[in-house]
């Protein structure tokens, strides 16, 4: 389940990233994005799960080169968001290796993979939200009620952090 | 390294890209990451307080004998979404069936067990710690602990059973044994003629030797047998015990004294044990089953080891040993052995030195060709010449070719006859 996931997610980020590009008639980065998700599935095959991490990185990288070059931007939000459900997945799988056969895997994988989900639908729904809303104008009063909001959500953060 | 790095980084330089260069679309990339980041802070466990317990099956086995490990986890803390539980077993010891690492969901109050088996030759196997790593469900957080959960394993050495050992110290204790003690009195070996007494048996009377006399009766003296006190030397050298390819004596050896120590301490002996290795290990001499256990354990972690002050037997402790007692000393034995156990011999210690034979040891695994047959026929005459020149000093030396069992060596050299054999000798 969780191979079939990474599967699906490696498609996803690396062939919306080949498309925009080459929507953008930049045909060359287009095929080295494919060819970035081949080597990360062929080593993910080969269990070198460090390659995700530069992968993740490379495939925002070049998703934000995307939207610097106003390439479409829904297709980099796309090859991003697919990106981090691959590095994601990628380290799930990794962790499931150390789990015994007699332990409850298939829970595990379906309870990772919905809230995986849903915290990217999440994400992915949030990020086309601000891209549709534009605020122009802003009160003071809802400014400082966000600062406020935000020097709370901080302030929660930093205590939970301070625990690890 | 954290695992929320790379995503904390990207977010950053997606924020600060935005911000250089005033577009939306850069924050709005950097959105997915942030609410996953968020998402493992906010469900990462509060509290993590586990517990764990250890059930051995069996806290001592033979050698490749599989022993039952149960370890059980509770959690006392929050609800855990995933946790990571690796019982760290003990070098040496291979597992057998089951598995030792386990990728679980833990709730508040809830417990987790899991059993495995492991088998090890022999030794001394301390288990310390269950490692938990718990995280959240995306592993944003991470903390690792360990969880204590202390047990012990001991793999005692194969004890084969041995008739009876004969030794003959000079000195023996006071209570009856098995031991013939070379005084007059009440036991089964015949010791000698003397006048007859008041309050002899008339069975004991020897009609023969009194028929010759007038009007004097002579009775029979018997040999009294008591318990004497042995101090077995197991000699755990390097230079003596470990081979080429990685060969080594040793293990021999420890069986050797473990049979020993439990055929002397049935027969009712005090026995004490030195293992004589990169350090000394010196067990109290004791008397019946408690003390077989405190040998075996010692057996158990006994080690082969080297080191400059003890390279040689001239820093054996004689003095933990009672004057006059019956020493054994297990080596296989080096040429510069000689003159400390001669010096042992000039203290009054009665010594037999039992050797596992490291020439034919060393034939059994080399290749056979002519350059190996005369080192062999060169290293065998040392080997007679030193036996010779130790059994001309008055020790007894058992020479053991180990893939003889060790028992049929004994019962042939070391075995006394039985009575009805003796009376006829």
């Amino acid at each position: 389940m969780t191979l079939i996931a990474f599967v699906l997610s490696v498609f996803l980020g690396c062939a919306s990233l080949a498309y925009g590009f080459s929507q953008a008639g930049m045909t060359d980065p287009a095929r080295w994005f494919v060819w970035l998700g081949i080597v990360w599935l062929l080593s993910q095959w080969r269990k070198l799960y460090w390659v995700a991490s530069i992968a993740f990185a490379l495939v925002v990288l070049g998703a934000a080169y995307g939207v610097w070059n106003n390439f479409t931007t829904i297709w980099m939000l796309l090859g991003a968001l697919g990106g981090l459900l691959g590095w994601d997945l990628s380290d799930f799988a990794r962790r499931l290796r150390y789990a015994a056969p007699t332990d409850d895997i298939a829970g595990m994988e379906r309870r990772h993979l919905a809230r995986a989900g849903i915290v990217a639908a999440l994400g992915l729904g949030l990020a086309l939200l601000s891209l549709v809303i534009r605020i122009n104008r802003l009160a003071f009063e809802v400014a400082v009620g966000l600062v406020l909001l935000a020097a709370l959500g901080l302030t929660r953060l930093v205590m939970r952090l301070r625990k690890y | 390294m954290s695992r929320s790095l790379l995503p904390g980084f990207i977010i950053y330089g997606l924020l600060l890209a935005g911000i250089a260069t005033v577009r939306g679309e850069f924050i709005a990339l950097a959105l997915p990451l942030v609410i996953y980041l968020l998402a493992g802070y906010l469900f990462s466990p509060n509290e993590i307080n586990l517990e764990a317990t250890r059930h051995l099956s069996a806290e001592r086995a033979s050698p490749g004998a599989e022993v039952t490990v149960t370890v059980t986890i509770i959690n006392r803390g929050s609800a855990l979404d995933e946790a990571l539980i690796e019982d760290l077993l003990p070098a040496d010891l291979t597992l057998r069936f089951g598995h030792t690492g386990h990728l679980i969901r833990l709730r508040k109050d809830s417990s987790f067990t899991f059993s495995y088996r492991a088998a090890g030759p022999r030794g001394g196997y301390g288990f310390e710690s269950v490692r938990a790593q718990v995280n959240d469900f995306l592993r944003v957080t991470s903390r690792a602990v360990e969880l204590e959960a202390k047990g012990q394993l001991f793999v005692f050495p194969p004890v084969t059973r041995l008739r009876h050992v004969a030794i003959h110290p000079r000195r023996t204790r006071v209570y009856a044994g098995n031991i013939p003690a070379r005084v007059g009195g009440t036991g089964a070996e015949f010791f000698g003629v003397r006048e007859y007494q008041q309050g002899d048996s008339p069975r004991v009377i020897n009609w023969r030797v009194s028929a010759h006399q007038q009007d004097v009766l002579y009775s029979n003296e018997f040999q009294q047998e008591r318990a004497a006190d042995v101090g077995i030397i197991l000699d755990g050298r390097l230079r003596t015990n470990e081979f080429a390819r990685g060969h080594s004596l040793f293990e021999y050896s420890v069986q050797a004294a473990a049979a020993l120590s439990d055929a002397l301490l049935a027969q009712g002996n005090r026995v004490g044990l030195l293992v004589y290795a990169a350090f000394l290990r010196w067990t109290i001499p004791g008397y019946g089953k408690f003390q077989r256990e405190k040998i075996l354990f010692s057996l158990a972690r006994a080690r082969p080891g080297g080191s400059n002050v003890f390279a040689d037997l001239e820093h054996l402790p004689t003095r933990l040993f009672p004057p006059e007692s019956q020493i054994i000393l297990v080596s296989p034995l080096h040429e510069d052995d000689l003159r400390p156990l001669v010096q042992l011999r000039a203290r009054g210690y009665q010594a037999l030195v039992v050797c596992p034979n490291p020439v034919k040891f060393e034939l059994s695994y080399l290749p056979k060709n002519k350059n190996v047959a005369l080192a062999a026929r060169v290293i065998r005459a040392e080997r007679t010449a030193l036996l010779q020149k130790i059994q001309g000093a008055g020790i007894q030396a058992l020479d053991w070719d180990v893939a003889e069992p060790f028992d049929q060596v004994v019962k042939r050299k070391l075995s006394r006859p039985p009575v009805f054999l003796r009376s006829t000798q």
